[in-house]
């Protein structure tokens, strides 16, 4: 579980799940009247939870994202390195927490958060880039869609529409609700949505898993997806422990998604994963099973495997997969039409870090997937603490067909573009 | 000190020395003035008054994150809400720096001598090295807490059990838990007198 912000286990009393929730997705508490109140006992933090009596001294950590956002003039983004023949180059900063990227019907780029509480609009005129935040106050807003001049923003407990908010960034429309009561145990863990428009035009979003390792109850660690014209939700897939990312392939039109295995297992186990929806309602193994191969110490006692869809791919442990984008655009050289890119945010619960770049995934002529690093420089020491001065957290094609990359550790998007030579 | 109340803040003497500064600093974009918080938190941001934090050679992420939480209300403080809320994100960025390069002065207080054993051993018990690092300097968003004020550091503590304190991950509330009022007192009075290394 690679993200950051979580507070508590499930396995405790709804009162020490409420007080001890994340405090940026709460009203504020007050320093008053700290010896009035009695402190009902709390476990580790759901980061730390499913770790064994020799990891409790283990040094490793989440990391925090800089939540006041960092220039690009501090940092070595000329440490940035992409394959010959391509370019990076900062696109716009000043979006602390930037996440999720969702592009406009007129050229507005829509960037959202998920530790902060806005979403972002960033518009070019006249040759010049310009970042305005638009939404303030929303719970944890990190899934966000643009589909016929409507922004779907998926926040912890609900979807909401603001139809018409191209037009007007500067006063956006209020609210209307699409889908509520998304959040219904209100547990700490993965709460925060991804938000993808379906070729049929329904809302996916994933609910995560109430902590690193628990058995989830009802509509935790799954997809679902939401008719928005109708409300009516559907499960997609089961046993996702959680998905932030997915996309669906320009030809066949499956759905594809990134997942985030367990922690504590080890250094190079499990994998974090890469899913292919060949059928609706499919189960991927959380908790049972990871990466398609390795029983749960404790919940796969009783289960098989085989049991269980398995990963399309294997990324690496604890790399974090966000945001995925399949290729069409038509700047990149032809061998990209249809690849997948990735963006690793990871890792943290590994003693040797890896990850945090943008990976390409290809296919060979028999539809078999195979991986390579595509943008790179983040991490600079792998053994370090921090490993890494940026984060890469969602990558979005543009019209022109270059490759915008955000990076929420700072608050950056990068560009990434092709010319023959 | 009572120990119910809050610690005693600064005369209304200084206040009034601080507030042309801190309209100062609001009022030049780009350019909060650290002399502005130095008028509470001590020259260079070693405080000097037990209930106000030391700022000197904190990790810069973990101030500018201080100042985030009060600006958003996460933390709230008569002193520092009105402060941050006139904050932006790059001044915020630029007296973290500042005060993360400026040098720790040695502890004002001493820790009693039955505490100091005592101390480095409940630091341990209940992992507070394992966050802030062997020698209490913190990292990151983790702040320093070697040499850092006692009554501050109580105040956090009290805080952090009764969970009414804000809190980034949930961290710190847990670890608080296990606490007893002895246990804060001894860690508290243990760590403010620990030279920052």
């Amino acid at each position: 579980m690679p993200d950051f912000s979580v507070t508590t286990c499930r396995l405790v009393g709804r009162a020490a799940i409420a007080v001890t929730a994340a405090a940026l997705v709460l009203p504020a508490y007050s320093q008053q009247k700290a010896d009035d109140k009695p402190a009902a006992p709390t476990p580790p933090p759901s980061w730390q939870q499913g770790r064994s009596t020799e990891q409790a001294s283990s040094p490793l950590h989440p990391f925090a994202i800089h939540l006041t956002g960092k220039s690009a003039k501090e940092l070595p983004v000329d440490k940035l390195k992409v394959p010959p023949g391509f370019k990076v180059e900062v696109w716009a900063d000043s979006m602390p927490g930037a996440r999720t990227m969702r592009l406009g019907d007129k050229g507005t780029v829509f960037v959202s958060t998920r530790q902060l509480k806005e979403v972002y609009a960033v518009v070019e005129r006249s040759g010049t880039r310009e970042v305005k935040t638009i939404l303030k106050g929303l719970d944890t807003p990190n899934g966000i869609v643009f589909s016929k001049g409507t922004l779907y923003v998926a926040e912890r407990n609900r979807i909401v529409r603001y139809d018409g908010i191209e037009d007007r960034l500067d006063s956006p429309p209020e609210p209307k609700v699409v889908v509520d009561n998304l959040d219904p145990n209100k547990a700490a863990g993965h709460f925060w949505k991804f938000l993808g428009l379906g070729p049929d035009g329904k809302l996916y979003f994933n609910i995560g898993a109430p902590g690193n390792i628990v058995m989830p109850t009802y509509m935790e660690a799954s997809i679902m997806r939401v008719d928005p014209g109708k409300g009516v939700l559907e499960t997609v897939a089961l046993g996702v422990r959680n998905s932030v990312g997915f996309d669906w392939h320009p030809k066949t039109r499956e759905l594809w998604f990134t997942n985030h295995g367990r922690d504590w297992l080890g250094d190079d186990s499990p994998h974090d994963t890469l899913h292919r929806v060949a059928r609706k309602g499919e189960h991927h193994g959380y908790p049972f099973c990871h990466q398609g191969d390795t029983p749960d110490p404790e919940y796969g006692k009783n289960r098989s495997c085989s049991e269980f869809t398995a990963p399309a791919l294997k990324l690496g442990a604890h790399v974090a997969p966000i945001g995925m984008r399949f290729y069409s655009g038509k700047m990149f050289p032809a061998e990209y039409q249809n690849n997948i890119f990735i963006a690793l945010r990871g890792s943290w619960n590994r003693t040797i870090k890896q990850g945090y770049n943008v990976t390409r995934v290809s296919f060979d002529a028999n539809g078999k997937p195979k991986m390579e690093p595509f943008l790179t420089g983040f991490l600079l020491d792998d053994k370090a603490d921090p490993p890494m001065w940026g984060r890469p957290n969602d990558v979005m094609v543009m019209r022109d067909g270059s490759l915008l990359v955000s990076d929420d550790h700072n608050g950056i998007i990068y560009r990434v573009s092709y010319s023959k030579k | 000190m009572s120990k119910d109340r809050r610690p005693a803040r600064p005369g209304a003497a200084a206040l009034l020395a601080v507030a042309p500064l801190l309209l100062l600093a609001a009022g030049a974009a780009g350019a909060a003035d650290p002399q502005a918080c130095a008028a509470c938190h001590g020259p260079a941001g070693n405080s000097i008054d037990p209930a106000i934090p030391s700022l000197a050679g904190q990790p810069a992420q973990f101030i500018s994150t201080a100042l985030f939480l009060y600006r958003q209300s996460s933390r709230k403080d008569p002193q520092m809400t009105p402060v941050a809320a006139s904050l932006s994100n790059a001044e915020m960025n630029e007296l973290a720096a500042f005060f993360s390069k400026q040098k720790p002065a040695a502890p004002s207080r001493r820790t009693a001598p039955e505490n100091a054993a005592a101390g480095k051993r409940l630091a341990e018990k209940y992992h507070c090295v394992q966050c802030h690092g062997p020698a209490l300097m913190g990292l990151q968003h983790i702040p320093r807490l070697a040499g850092q004020q006692f009554e501050y550091l109580r105040t956090q503590l009290r805080g952090f059990k009764a969970q009414t304190r804000a809190d980034l991950d949930g961290n710190m509330t847990s670890a608080a838990q296990p606490l007893s009022d002895k246990d804060i007192e001894v860690l508290a009075d243990y760590l403010a007198g620990l030279a920052a290394q």
